[in-house]
């Protein structure tokens, strides 16, 4: 495992890229990622994979929201339960 | 509601009906006590608005149309019941996810026939042994995922457990926290790490048959 030139620490290269795509890094680590992938390639790789996997989650995954008389038949019983 | 009776008792008969419906609330505040104007607007402000990731969510537990809107009208109707527990100022959207989580456990899991058990032990070893950093990684190509064009990556999430089905939105469609997450899901931290590391390497997997049948071969 490399080790970051600022750093003491030992840099895990899967565990930092899981904590960048759990969205749990700090921008400091963040930043020093973006720095580690440019030097290492299995980093690289693996990070726009996982990037375009979200994107198309992202795209195609969130397609189902709730039907407009769905959110009118809610507001209406909630209107109900207690008199105004 | 039982506004007669002395605030005492009205309490205890919330944290009753509470245990009833699996329902703690996300910090065991002391519940305060809104007015039916506050309920409402707290109802049409904070909790409406998540409507539509809510309803993606119940689609994506019950993999149907009519049980996802019978779930996220369920969901409502309980949090503005038990809105006296919900407090100004915290995450709406992660509570109302959780109610919605406890409501499809309670309600939905046992009509479906699906299987649910994730073997978690194996999880955790699977996460702790040094696999993690030589592990195989699967030969998916990001020009493979760009020509998934069509329900590739949906029947691919929805393929998969519904524990780890549940991460992958919470993180990937959510962007949910770590914290947030353990506490809409009731589980420890380490544990929404580890089913998140094990959920995506689940659906790269899928995506990695896709991409072969599609045609692109391996490296
Ligand atoms: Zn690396």
């Amino acid at each position: 495992m490399p080790k970051l030139p600022d750093s003491s620490k030992t840099f895990n290269c899967r565990e930092m890229l899981q904590k960048i795509l759990d969205g749990d890094a700090t921008p400091e680590q963040q930043q020093q990622f973006k720095v580690h992938m440019e030097e290492c390639m299995p980093c690289y790789k693996g990070y726009e994979l996982e990037m375009a996997i979200k994107a198309l989650l992202q795209k195609k995954c969130n397609g189902h929201g709730a039907p407009p008389d769905l959110i009118e038949k809610i507001k209406n019983k909630i209107s109900h339960i207690t008199p105004h | 509601m039982i506004k007669s009776l002395p605030a005492g008792s009205d309490f205890l008969f919330i944290i009753c009906l509470k245990k009833l419906l699996l329902l703690k609330p996300m910090e065991e505040p002391l519940s305060q006590q809104y007015s039916e104007t506050e309920k409402h607007r707290i109802f049409h402000t904070e909790f409406m608005p998540h409507i539509n990731s809510m309803h993606n969510f119940a689609y994506r537990l019950t993999l149907d149309a009519d049980d996802a809107s019978d779930l996220v009208q369920d969901t409502y109707l309980k949090a503005y019941r038990f809105i006296d527990s919900f407090q100004q100022g915290t995450n709406a959207k992660a509570w109302l996810f959780r109610i919605l989580k406890n409501s499809f456990i309670n309600d939905y899991r046992k009509k479906s026939k699906e299987p649910s058990k994730v073997d978690y032990q194996e999880v955790e070893t699977y996460y702790n042994s040094d696999d993690v950093n030589r592990q195989i990684t699967p030969d998916l190509r990001v020009e493979a995922l760009q020509d998934m064009i069509g329900d590739e990556i949906s029947n691919a999430l929805n393929s998969l457990d519904v524990d780890f089905r549940t991460v992958i939105i919470l993180c990937d469609l959510e962007g949910f926290k770590y914290d947030e997450m353990a506490k809409i899901l009731d589980i420890p931290i380490g544990t929404v790490r580890s089913r998140l590391h094990r959920a995506r390497n689940l659906l790269k997997e899928k995506l990695t048959d896709y991409a072969r049948k599609m045609g692109y071969k391996n490296t």
